[in-house]
């Protein structure tokens, strides 16, 4: 199971902004929604308050009529209250009507002819009163004509009436066509919103849930792999105790049978010197001579395995060229014997312990020495530069991110194959047989293991006949 | 002209290899019957407790300790302590005889008062060298307690 919370976490952000979003989407249709429907609703409030009034107004016109009718028939005075009243609501309607429709020029139109027809029939209703209160009767006046008059307006006040309806409904439908259409619609839309703001919400919740979850889990694995590598770590000091006790045992435990082999051949060849004839001897000899070597092997394992355990000495700037010196010094008789040229120049001043350098020098140059052609001047060019890049990146145990010296110690000796070059760092390695050369081969050994403790490298190129070149990496700033 | 003293030795040493090098070694400077071995601390604690200071007694207060470190039963830096905490053996000095040349037994065998720290020589030539060394010094060179 592969784990990213990272991935995780993002996924959880964007589905949140998605659902604040469908969140605000929603309100903002809903908003708007709700303010069509108020306006829609007052619209219609409005028509319907034209239409009443329209309505009281043809009621009023009506009643007038009623009222004319009664007094022409009775001369009662009540009825001519009453039509006296009725002039002055329907003007009130009226004018209430084109107040409430001052926006709609064609309604103002309109009312102004219904204004001029309802002016002529109260005219006509005055002139009847006034005939009616001189003569105490309508004979005489009513004609066919007048009649047909009255009908003609009161038909043309109808139509007039039902024209202003008629336009204040169209009007109501052409203002709000889009809202009535898509009502319908809407409680839909605004249902989708809703239902995907919901989803996106419980995906939201359940990718956190989910996230939580995997955080947990993943905080478990690292848990895990901590104590794994816990474990490992214990292990490794575990058996680096063991290594070093080892290094003891062998140093100790070892050296004492061959203490004794050595001290009873010493005794033997001592006290049995004349009885042993010259093979009996040899014999001895071997004995001795092989008990000799293996100390000189076991004390070198020692050496080797002492490298990197804490010493008490302590990191400093080391002057390089001031360990060269002393090192010759120490090698000045071999030196001499062998008549060698040793030149160095430049080299720098590096943090660690002049302990452990001194023998990385030491052991380069002693196998310089040691390898030298037999008729030739032994030969030894020690230089320095910063390592280049390239050659850094080559050995992945070099980190690319620090600078390094490159050290070169180039000799003229017997060199070797090229195919050689790693083998000779190899504990007790050795190409040649051990009656040509003497040492037991760990010089180089622990020149590597040294400065792999500073974190650097030592690359050997060998050229048979012509010399060898040992390249000594090491970081400029040490982490020893 | 003061006759030259002829030194008893007493050797406490497991290893028999090794008592039998010791004594061939001393054997060249000191005579046979003046070098006693015991095994082992216990072994050296019970035979100083039997010495006396009598003539041709047969368990002879010795002129110097060999102590081997490493030893079963009781091991030389118990040995040392016991005897450097008894009224009368403390007097004797204790060579420390041992293959180890840690620092912290070389630290703590003087301060417990050992007269010297030797580390075995790993040929019978080296060996033989630092017994008659032995030999010359504590019976020409210091003055012991009688």
């Amino acid at each position: 199971m592969k784990i990213e919370p990272s991935n995780q976490l993002s996924k959880v952000k964007i589905y949140s902004i998605i659902t604040l979003f469908l969140v605000v989407v929603g309100s903002a249709v809903s908003f708007w929604v709700a303010n069509r429907i108020k306006h829609y609703t007052e619209a219609l409030e409005h028509t319907e308050e034209v239409l009443r009034t329209t309505d009281q107004l043809y009621a009023i016109i009506l009643e007038r009529e009623t009222n004319i009718r009664g007094y022409i028939l009775t001369g009662e005075q009540a009825f001519i209250k009453n039509y006296e009243n009725s002039l002055a609501k329907g003007d009130k309607e009226l004018n209430h009507i084109i107040f409430m429709t001052s926006d709609n020029s064609t309604q103002q139109e309109l009312l102004k002819k219904l204004g001029i027809l309802i002016k002529n029939r109260v005219r006509v209703f005055e002139i009847s009163i006034s005939y009616y209160k001189l003569f105490n009767t309508i004979d005489g006046y009513v004609s066919p004509g007048k009649i047909a008059n009255a009908i003609t307006s009161y038909r043309e006040i109808k139509l007039l009436i039902d024209q202003i309806n008629g336009e204040e409904e169209g009007r109501l439908m052409d203002r709000n066509e889009s809202l009535i259409n898509n009502i319908q619609v809407l409680p839909l839309v605004i249902g989708l919103i809703s239902f995907f703001s919901i989803l996106m919400g419980a995906i939201t919740l359940y990718s956190i849930f989910h996230y939580k979850k995997t955080s947990k889990i993943s905080a478990e694995k690292i848990k895990d792999y901590q104590d794994i590598l816990n474990e490992k770590i214990e292990l490794l000091s575990k058996s680096n105790n063991e290594l070093k006790q080892f290094a003891y045992i062998a140093s100790h435990d070892l050296q004492e049978p061959l203490r004794k082999i050595t001290s009873f051949s010493d005794l033997l060849k001592e006290q049995y010197d004349e009885k042993l004839d010259g093979e009996g001897k040899f014999y001895v000899d071997r004995i001795t001579s092989s008990t000799l070597r293996m100390r000189l092997l076991i004390n070198d394992l020692l050496e080797y395995s002492r490298v990197g355990q804490d010493s008490p000495e302590s990191i400093n700037p080391v002057n390089l060229e001031e360990v060269l010196q002393s090192v010759l010094e120490d090698l000045e008789i071999s030196i001499q014997e062998k008549n060698a040229q040793i030149k160095f120049k430049d080299l720098p001043v590096i943090q660690g312990k002049e302990t452990e350098l001194r023998q990385v020098f030491q052991n380069l140059i002693s196998n310089s020495l040691k390898f030298s052609k037999k008729d030739v001047n032994p030969s030894i060019a020690i230089s320095s530069s910063l390592a280049p890049f390239e050659l850094i990146k080559e050995n992945s145990q070099l980190d690319q991110s620090i600078s390094y010296y490159l050290i070169k110690f180039e000799d003229n000796g017997i060199g070797f194959d090229q195919s050689y070059g790693e083998r000779i760092f190899i504990v007790f390695q050795r190409l040649h047989g051990k009656n040509s050369f003497e040492g037991t081969g760990i010089g180089l050994s622990i020149a590597r293991k040294i400065i792999e403790k500073y974190g650097g490298i030592i690359l050997a190129e060998g050229f048979p006949d012509q010399g060898a070149i040992f390249n000594v990496v090491i970081p400029k700033t040490s982490n020893n | 002209m003061e006759t030259k003293k002829i030194l008893r030795l007493l050797i406490a040493e497991d290893d028999e290899d090794d008592r039998l090098l010791i004594t061939k070694a001393f054997q060249k400077c000191i005579p046979k019957e003046n070098i006693t071995c015991v095994g082992d601390g216990e072994e050296l604690i019970q035979y100083l407790n039997k010495t006396s200071l009598a003539e041709n007694c047969i368990f002879p207060i010795p002129d110097i300790i060999l102590l081997d470190l490493n030893m079963p039963k009781k091991d030389g830096r118990t040995t040392l302590q016991v005897i450097k905490s008894h009224e009368e053996f403390r007097k004797i000095p204790v060579i420390i005889f041992t293959t180890s040349n840690l620092k912290e037994d070389i630290l703590i065998t003087y301060t417990l008062g050992a007269s010297s720290f030797i580390s075995k020589p790993s040929t019978f030539g080296e060996l033989v060298k630092v017994t008659k060394e032995i030999e010359s010094y504590w019976s020409n060179t210091v003055l012991l307690p009688t």
